[in-house]
């Protein structure tokens, strides 16, 4: 475990998005899925320390990131955005040895090369500028950059959402051969199917699931998870189902998710605490009828 | 109400968009699968002869128009009123400073619907919210104070209100959640049933497709390189760009059937 989350509540100014979340990055993978105002990308810059918890802390290994040695840190914990995020004017073999620790200038032109080989680009390429690649290529490269530190874990912010689905399978395939661990942010529960052992299902800046992600899409414990894998569209399959309304405002107190919930009952106005149950972790009255596949109406 | 033949769209020579067939009948949905630069969204803007720079041939028929050869006042009676053009983000194109119902009413008026009268533009608007499943108190909101789900929805209730017979629809849900797209696409499913609404889809999500549409082309290139019925396309794909396609679809476990 390089990185855990204790507690951690997260803001901009006073108001709190993400409440009291409680993760660890283990290995093989892990994913934070949500929507838009999930409080996800919040919770990944506190990961990269980008933003400091308004309380909580972050781990990394015995130390807290407050206290922890910053260069190592920034070493062993590399972004990847979206590929937007090259500069423009820059060559691609320039920006990727700029990513390069100090004291690697000697060998840099070798290195970048090696780089470029490694997420399957033609190092040739190290002399063209972004707007002379392709998309699928960009993605490519910030990945590159990335990888120039040697980091042992990398932190994915919606990798391939902006790539065509050909390229984008092909960009996963590069990171799932790839060495260094995963914390995955998406919406896309393909996504973290392909790449990801251990998932967290984050709503309105709560942990709702937590568990090995087959389990959780296969047979989710938590009404929020089974509304987001039902809404996603199959090939052939029926058409994708609108559970409860989509955009109900999350509930103040309580269950954040019950004014949306189909299983909501009276019991809900109370926080679910979160608890253990078969092989996942989640926050719940209702979890048992959820795996059961009760489908709406309260209990009798 | 759409009928397209052998279109061929070129900018500077270059050729961007070669059709040789489209079909949309009322109450009927064809979808236009492909990639970045397939040549789908140009397709989707020649039909309402909105590609304004490029040289074009063929034939193009829409609402009984024939849009390639139509006078700019010929094309301003379908633009918008009969034939309606849904975007990825409808927010970018709606006034900021301009409360919904307001620039509803303004949409009604400049197309003469609704008699000019208060009162029948507000039976109308009422209407038109009501059937895309949205709270009348909408109208109070300037487009800042709404979501993409919501926006997007409003953008279809614009179309019903204008007495819109084809949508013309560009990734409508590419930039939505997918609960949210869920809800949007169960509004465009009961416009094409209850109003036999014919319906053209561009969209790059061929599981999305799947489950909407009765015919699919898929394009690449600027070419069409397979259609058919959705069901046999999806199932027996005979182009091997349309397979690579299909590969590409990631699934997720569990289905929900």
């Amino acid at each position: 475990m390089i990185l855990r989350a204790e507690r951690v509540t997260l803001g901009y100014g006073r108001r709190p998005v993400v409440h009291e979340v409680t993760l660890d990055i283990t290995e093989g993978g892990v994913g934070l899925i949500g929507e838009s105002g999930s409080g996800k990308t919040t919770l990944a810059r506190a990961f990269l320390g980008l933003l400091t918890p308004m309380s909580g802390n972050i781990w990394y290994g015995d130390q807290t990131l407050k206290k922890a040695d910053l260069r190592k840190f920034r070493k062993d914990v590399q972004p990847v955005f979206q590929a937007e995020a090259l500069d423009p004017r820059m060559r691609i073999g320039t920006s990727i040895a700029e990513a390069l620790p100090r004291g690697s200038r000697p060998g840099a032109k070798q290195r970048v090369a090696e780089l470029l080989e490694q997420v399957g680009l033609d190092p040739g390429l190290a002399a063209r500028r972004p707007h002379q690649l392709s998309g699928g290529q960009r993605q490519r490269v910030v990945i590159a950059r990335a990888l120039a530190v040697d980091p042992r874990l990398l932190i994915l912010d919606e990798p391939t959402s902006a790539l065509d689905v050909t390229v984008q399978a092909r960009i996963l395939d590069l990171l799932a051969s790839l060495d260094a661990e995963r914390l995955l942010i998406t919406h896309n529960l393909a996504v973290v199917e392909r790449l990801c052992r251990t998932s967290h299902v984050l709503f309105a800046g709560r942990v709702v699931e937590s568990g090995p992600t087959r389990d959780l899409l296969a047979n989710p414990a938590h009404p929020y998870t089974r509304a987001l894998r039902d809404a996603v569209p199959r090939l052939g399959g029926p058409p994708p189902e609108a559970t409860g309304r989509a955009e109900a405002v999350p509930a103040g107190t309580g269950c954040p998710f019950r004014l949306r919930c189909p299983l909501a009952v009276p019991e809900c106005e109370r926080a679910p605490e979160p608890r253990d149950v078969e092989s996942r972790q989640v926050a719940c009255h209702r979890a048992e009828d959820v795996l059961a596949g009760a489908s709406g109406g309260p209990v009798t | 109400m759409i009928e397209v033949r052998d279109l061929r769209v070129r900018y500077g020579g270059r050729l961007v968009a070669d059709v040789p067939e489209l079909d949309v009948g009322a109450g009927e949905c064809v979808a236009i699968v492909g990639e970045s630069g397939s040549g789908k969204s140009t397709t989707l803007l020649s039909l309402l002869g909105l590609t304004p720079d490029a040289e074009i041939s063929g034939q193009v028929r829409v609402c009984g128009v024939e849009v390639l050869t139509a006078s700019p006042r010929r094309l301003r009676e379908i633009r918008g009123a009969r034939v309606a053009l849904v975007m990825q983000s409808p927010q970018a194109a709606l006034s900021p400073a301009t409360r919904l119902g307001v620039l509803m009413r303004r949409a009604l008026k400049l197309h003469g619907v609704g008699n000019g009268s208060a009162k029948g533009s507000a039976e109308i608007m009422a209407e038109a919210v009501a059937a895309v499943m949205l709270d009348p108190e909408i109208l109070t909101r300037y487009p800042h104070e709404v979501s993409g789900g919501q926006a997007q929805r409003f953008a279809l209730a614009l179309a019903i209100a204008l007495g819109a017979e084809v949508i013309l629809a560009d990734e409508p849900t590419s930039a939505l959640d997918v609960t949210v797209q869920a809800e949007v696409v169960g509004v465009l499913r009961r416009l094409r049933a209850e109003r036999g609404l014919a319906l053209l889809l561009v969209s790059h999500d061929l599981a999305l497709v799947s489950t909407i549409a009765d015919r699919v082309l898929v394009m690449k290139d600027g070419a069409v390189v397979e259609s058919g019925p959705a069901a046999r396309v999806l199932a027996e794909p005979r182009h091997p760009y349309t397979r690579e396609l299909l590969e590409a679809v990631l699934s997720v476990p569990g289905a929900s059937l």
